[in-house]
C-alpha cells in the first residue's frame, strides 16, 4: 500500500463532466528527500486576529492566576475552513459582544485586585506609583511596552475613578479594565517595523505569534524579556526560545487545541444519540471521546515523538471505562483514562477507530458512511466536496425487502447521476467503516446483513477498516493536508499566492524527517516566512 | 413602583386567554406621549423577527381560502388565538441562487440578497431586515435592537458580512441586562451610579485605541473594527441615557424574574420554557421603550435539537424520517406554538386604547420551506400586528406563483416609513412591494 496514489478524480472522470464541483485538487509529491533551503515566498497581506475564547481565558489565567473566573458568554468564535484560528480573522465584534468584553474586563479587574492580590509594589499614595503599575501590567496585558501617551491615558482614568468613587482600589481596577477591553489586548495587532522594516514583525509581535501558535496563549515573562533584549532576532537565540517553548508544558495546551480544531472535536459537546438505539450513549460521552483522541495525540507527539501516520494506524488508545465498554475491552482504570490496546485481529486502528470520529460523523440513530467519508476528504485529505444541490431529496430510502442494510439503501447515491459524482468520493470510504455503528461499537451485521467493509480509496484497495486506515495514512494528501492545516492555523489566514511552495517545502521536510509533529511546528516557527509581513491591502 | 406581571402573562396556551387588566390608567399615564412621532395613538412602532430553523411542510401549511375569508391550516393551527392579528402570505419564492442549503435561502428571505461565498465559507452580504428597520427606528432607545432566542446559536441578525449581532440565549442574562440594577421603573427613586462617568471615559479611551489600530490595517479589518467601534458607541450612548431620567411609560413594568438556569432535560433543551421566559421579558422591554426592534431566533438553521417527543435531532429527522414525517410535523407545531406565545405576550401589554401587538409588526419565517428538500418555493411568511395600522391583519394573501419574496421585505420597510425605491439585489431585487398586504 505504499504505491503512489493518484488524485481522487480517478474513476469518476465522466461524472465530473456533469458535476465539476467534485473535482479534487492536484497532488504534489516531492521527488526527493533532499529538501534544500526553504523557498523565498512573498508574505500575503496581514490579517487582524481576534483572541479566541480559549486564548482569552488562557491569557487571563496567565496574567492573574487560576482563581480569576472569566465570565461566560464572550463573543463566540467562528470557524473558517473548519478552523477557529482562521475564523478569528474574519468575525467582528457584535454590540452585545462589545458589552460582554466591557463587563468581563471590569469583573476580571475586580477579581484580580480584590481576590488575586494584583497591585503595585509601591504605595498608591506615592507619586508615580499608579503609572508604574500601568506600565508593568500594561506591558504584559498588551504583550508589548506601552508608550508615554498610552500611560498618560491610563493614569488619568485611574485618577478619575479614584476621585469619583473615593476608593484607591478602583483606580487599579479601572486601569486593568481599560487594558483588558482595549484592542491591544483583544486583537493581535501587528504593524511591523523592527530592524528590518514594515515587512517584518517586531520582536514583540513575533513573540506573540510564537506563543499563540505553540501555546495558544500569551508570551511568558521570559519570552517577553527576550523580545525586550532583542534576542529573537538571531537564528540561534530564536531556535533556543522555540525549543524551550516546545518542551514547556504549555506546548501540550497548544497541540491539543490544534488537534481539536483540525478534527472538529469541539463539536462533540453537542453530540446527541437516540438512547433507544444506542444504549452506550450518555451526555458526557462526547467530551470523553474528545479527551481520548487528544490523549492519543499528546502521547504520539510528546511521549513518542512518533511518525504522524501512527495517528491513523496505532493500536494504542486511552479510554475511560465507558469508552472501554464501547470498545468491548477491559478498562485498565477505574477512574479517568487508561491505556488499552486494540487486538491485532481487530480492524479498529487509530483515530478512525475512535468513538470521537465514529460517533460525531454519524446520525442520531445510525452510522453515516457519507458523513464519515466527507470528514476524511475534507479534514484528513483537504479535498473539497460541495454541499448537496437544492431541491434534492436527501432522505435515505427506507428499509425494504431488497435494501436492508444502510449500504444497500445508499445504493441510489452510487447510481443516480445527480448524486454519484460526489457520493462516489465519500460513501465508499464510509462503507469501509460500516463495522462501527453510530457510537463506534464493532458489529458484523447491519440490520441482519453481513457487512462487507472492502473497497478502494483513490485506487488503493482495502479489505477492512484497518487497511483503509493504512491507505489514508499513506495517501500523499494526508501529510500535505496536515501541514496545510497547521500552516493556516499558525498564520491565521488562508494560503497566499505562492505560499503553496512554502507548504511544499514544509511537506518535504516533514516527510524527510520522519513526519514528527514537533519538528513540523519547529520548522514553521523558525521559518523566515513566519515573521514576515506582507503589505496592507488598501 | 414595581408590579409583577407574572400573573398577567402566564397560561396563554394552556386554555382560555387571560384578559389583562391594567391598573387605572391615570396612575401610569405617559407624560411623554408627544415624544412619539409614528404609529397609531402616539405609540412607537416596533419590529420583531421570529425565526425557527429547518422549515415546514407546504402541503400542511398553506391555508384554505383567501383574503379575509380563510381558515388556518394544520401547521398554523396554534395561531388560532391570534388569527385576527395575523396575515399569512403564501405562494412566494426566495429567488436568490440556492447555492448552500439552508443558508442561501435564509439569507434571501432576511436580506433579499444572495449569500456571499468566499474562501469556502459563507456570510450574509448586508443587513438583515431587523437591522434595516433598526437603522430607521433604533436610534432613540437604550438598545438599537435586541437579539435573543432559546436556541439561537449565533443568531440571524447581520449588520453586514461577518458581522453578526450576538443573541442572548439565557433568560436570566436577558433579564439582568434589561431589568438589572441599572434599570429604573417609572416612579422609582433613582440614584445615578457614580461609576457610569468613569465607564464612559474608559469607553472613550477604547474608541481611541480602536481608531489607532484601524489606521494601520487593511480595508476588511477596518470594517471589522468599525463594527466594534459601533458597539462601543452604543454602550456609551446607553451609559449617557442611564445618567439621565428613565422614560415614564404607562405600560412599563418589571417582568417576572426567570429561573436561574434551564438545563437540558435528558439531552433535550427546554426550548419552550426558555422562549416563553424571554418573550415575557422582551414584551416589557418594548413597553418600557428600551428597544423597538427585536430578533427572536427560536432555533437556528440546521439545528439538530432533540425536541420533546422526538427520537432524533430536528435536522436529522427532516432528512431521515419516512413520510409523512409525523415527528417533523410535531416539531413544526411546537415552533408555531412558540410564535403564538410571543404574539400573545405582545398583545397582553395594553398601550392606550390598543395593545403592543397592534403597534408592532412581527415577521415570522424560516430558512427553508420544505426542510427535507431544502426548497425555496412556497416559503413560510407570516406577518402579525399591523405596525400601527400600516399592514393588514387577519388575511391570507396568495400571490402569483413564485412571486419574489423580497416584496414582503420591501413592504415591511415601507411600513416603517423607509422610502427605498427598491429592495434586495440581483435575483432577489424588487422594485415594487407586496401591496396586497399594505393598508
Amino acid at each position: 500500500m505504499t504505491s503512489r496514489i493518484s488524485s481522487i478524480g480517478l474513476g469518476i472522470t465522466v461524472a465530473l463532466l456533469l458535476f465539476t464541483g467534485c473535482q479534487a485538487e492536484g497532488t504534489k509529491v516531492p521527488d526527493t528527500l533532499d529538501v534544500g533551503p526553504p523557498p523565498q515566498v512573498e508574505a500575503p497581506a496581514p490579517v487582524l486576529l481576534r483572541l479566541t475564547q480559549q486564548q482569552y481565558t488562557h491569557c487571563v489565567a496567565d496574567l492573574f492566576g487560576p482563581s480569576v473566573v472569566v465570565p461566560s458568554g464572550l463573543e463566540p468564535d467562528s470557524q473558517n475552513d473548519g478552523l477557529v484560528a482562521l475564523g478569528s480573522s474574519y468575525s467582528s465584534v457584535s454590540p452585545l459582544g462589545a458589552e460582554r468584553y466591557a463587563d468581563a474586563a471590569f469583573s476580571i479587574a475586580k477579581q484580580a485586585v480584590e481576590q488575586a492580590g494584583i497591585g503595585p509594589d509601591c504605595s498608591l499614595e506615592t507619586e508615580g506609583c499608579l503609572r508604574e503599575f500601568a506600565q508593568s501590567m500594561g506591558g504584559r496585558v498588551w504583550r508589548r511596552p506601552l508608550v508615554a501617551e498610552e500611560l498618560d491615558v491610563l493614569v488619568s482614568l485611574g485618577q478619575q475613578a479614584q476621585s469619583a468613587l473615593v476608593d484607591s482600589k478602583s483606580s487599579l481596577e479601572t486601569v486593568l479594565a481599560t487594558l483588558l477591553q482595549s484592542p491591544y489586548f483583544l486583537y493581535r495587532v501587528e504593524v511591523g517595523g523592527g530592524a528590518e522594516g514594515a515587512s517584518h514583525l517586531t520582536d514583540f509581535e513575533l513573540a506573540s505569534r510564537l506563543s499563540f501558535f505553540l501555546w495558544n496563549t500569551m508570551p511568558d515573562d521570559e519570552l517577553l524579556a527576550a523580545a525586550i533584549g532583542g534576542q529573537l532576532a538571531g537564528p540561534d537565540e530564536l531556535a533556543a526560545q522555540v525549543d524551550r517553548m516546545l518542551s514547556d508544558p504549555r506546548a501540550r495546551q497548544g497541540v491539543r487545541n490544534f488537534f481539536a480544531e483540525w478534527l472538529d472535536l469541539y463539536r462533540l459537546d453537542e453530540l446527541t444519540k437516540d438512547p433507544n438505539v444506542f444504549k452506550h450513549f450518555a451526555p458526557e460521552l462526547g467530551s470523553m471521546a474528545r479527551e481520548e483522541t487528544l490523549l492519543v495525540a499528546e502521547d504520539l507527539v510528546f511521549e513518542k515523538n512518533a511518525d504522524m501516520r501512527e495517528f491513523l494506524t496505532t493500536r494504542t488508545t486511552f479510554a475511560s471505562r465507558r469508552l472501554a465498554a464501547i470498545y468491548n475491552a477491559p478498562s485498565s482504570v477505574l477512574e479517568g483514562f487508561g491505556p488499552i490496546e486494540f487486538p491485532l485481529d481487530s480492524s479498529r486502528r487509530g483515530f478512525l477507530g475512535h468513538v470521537s470520529f465514529l460517533a460525531l460523523n454519524a446520525h442520531a440513530v445510525s452510522s453515516s458512511p457519507t458523513l464519515r467519508g466527507l470528514f476524511v476528504r475534507e479534514r484528513l485529505l483537504c479535498h473539497t466536496i460541495p454541499a448537496p444541490p437544492a431541491n434534492v431529496n436527501t432522505a435515505i430510502p427506507a428499509v425494504s425487502t431488497t435494501a436492508k442494510s444502510l449500504k444497500e439503501r445508499l445504493q441510489v447515491h452510487m447510481e443516480d447521476p445527480s448524486c454519484s459524482p460526489c457520493h462516489l468520493a465519500m460513501d465508499p470510504i464510509g462503507f469501509g467503516l460500516e463495522n462501527f455503528d453510530g457510537v463506534g461499537r464493532f458489529r458484523l451485521l447491519d440490520n441482519g446483513v453481513p457487512i462487507d467493509a472492502s473497497g478502494n480509496i483513490d485506487g488503493e484497495p482495502f479489505a477492512n477498516a484497518a487497511e483503509l486506515a493504512e491507505d489514508i495514512a499513506e495517501h500523499p494528501d494526508y501529510a500535505r493536508c496536515l501541514v496545510r492545516k497547521l500552516y493556516t492555523y499558525a498564520s491565521g489566514r488562508h494560503l497566499g499566492d505562492g505560499e503553496g511552495a512554502m507548504v511544499d517545502w514544509l511537506v518535504a521536510s516533514f516527510e524527510a524527517k520522519g513526519r514528527r509533529f514537533l519538528g513540523l511546528m519547529r520548522d514553521m516557527a523558525l521559518s523566515k516566512q513566519f515573521r514576515s509581513r506582507g503589505e496592507v491591502a488598501p | 413602583m414595581k408590579f409583577q406581571r407574572r400573573t398577567l402573562l402566564k397560561g396563554f396556551l394552556g386554555g382560555a386567554l387571560v384578559t389583562v387588566g391594567l391598573p387605572p390608567l391615570e396612575l401610569f399615564m405617559n407624560t411623554h406621549g408627544t415624544a412619539y412621532a409614528e404609529g397609531a395613538g402616539g405609540f412607537p412602532q416596533r419590529f420583531g423577527l421570529f425565526f425557527w430553523g429547518n422549515g415546514m411542510n407546504p402541503d400542511r401549511w398553506v391555508p384554505q381560502g383567501e383574503g379575509a375569508d380563510w381558515s388556518l391550516s394544520e401547521q398554523l393551527a396554534p395561531l388560532a388565538g391570534v388569527k385576527d392579528m395575523v396575515t399569512v402570505v403564501s405562494g412566494m419564492r426566495v429567488l436568490v441562487p440556492n447555492i448552500e442549503p439552508h443558508h442561501a435561502t435564509a439569507c434571501g428571505i432576511l436580506t433579499g440578497r444572495p449569500l456571499v461565498m468566499k474562501d469556502g465559507e459563507h456570510t450574509f452580504p448586508g443587513p438583515t431586515i431587523d437591522q434595516t428597520i433598526a437603522s430607521a427606528i433604533g436610534d432613540e432607545t437604550l438598545y438599537r435592537s435586541l437579539e435573543f432566542g432559546a436556541e439561537a446559536g449565533a443568531g440571524m441578525s447581520f449588520n453586514g458580512p461577518y458581522s453578526q449581532n450576538l443573541p442572548e440565549q439565557s433568560p436570566i442574562a436577558l433579564f439582568e441586562r434589561l431589568f438589572g440594577p441599572a434599570f429604573q421603573a417609572p416612579g422609582e427613586e433613582g440614584v445615578v451610579d457614580p461609576s457610569l462617568g468613569v465607564k464612559r471615559s474608559v469607553l472613550d479611551a477604547i474608541l481611541g485605541d480602536l481608531g489607532r489600530v484601524k489606521a494601520s490595517v487593511g480595508a476588511a479589518d477596518k470594517a471589522r473594527l468599525e463594527q466594534h467601534m459601533e458597539g462601543i458607541r452604543g454602550l456609551e450612548k446607553r451609559l449617557a441615557k442611564l445618567q439621565g431620567n428613565p422614560p415614564d411609560l404607562a405600560a412599563c413594568a418589571y417582568p417576572p424574574t426567570p429561573a436561574a438556569a434551564y438545563p437540558d432535560m435528558e439531552g433535550r433543551p427546554q426550548v419552550r420554557e426558555k422562549n416563553r421566559a424571554m418573550c415575557d421579558i422582551v414584551a416589557l422591554a418594548l413597553a418600557c421603550d428600551q428597544t423597538r426592534v427585536f430578533s427572536n431566533v427560536l432555533t437556528r438553521p440546521l439545528n439538530n435539537i432533540l425536541f420533546e417527543g422526538a427520537t432524533a435531532g430536528h435536522h436529522n429527522l427532516t432528512h431521515d424520517e419516512p413520510e409523512p414525517q409525523p415527528e417533523v410535523h410535531a416539531i413544526t407545531l411546537q415552533c408555531i406554538e412558540e410564535l403564538a406565545y410571543q404574539l400573545e405576550s405582545l398583545r397582553s401589554v395594553q398601550e392606550g386604547d390598543g395593545n403592543l401587538l397592534e403597534h408592532s409588526l412581527v415577521f415570522a419565517t424560516s430558512d427553508v420551506s420544505n426542510g427535507k428538500l431544502h426548497s425555496s418555493d412556497e416559503f413560510p411568511i407570516i406577518l402579525a400586528g399591523s405596525a400601527g395600522g400600516k399592514i393588514k391583519t387577519g388575511h391570507h394573501v396568495r400571490t402569483v406563483a413564485n412571486d419574489n419574496a423580497s416584496k414582503v421585505l420591501f413592504s415591511i420597510a415601507k411600513a416603517f416609513g423607509m422610502n427605498l425605491g427598491e429592495f434586495g439585489e440581483a435575483e432577489g431585487r424588487v422594485t415594487e412591494s407586496l401591496t396586497a398586504i399594505e393598508v
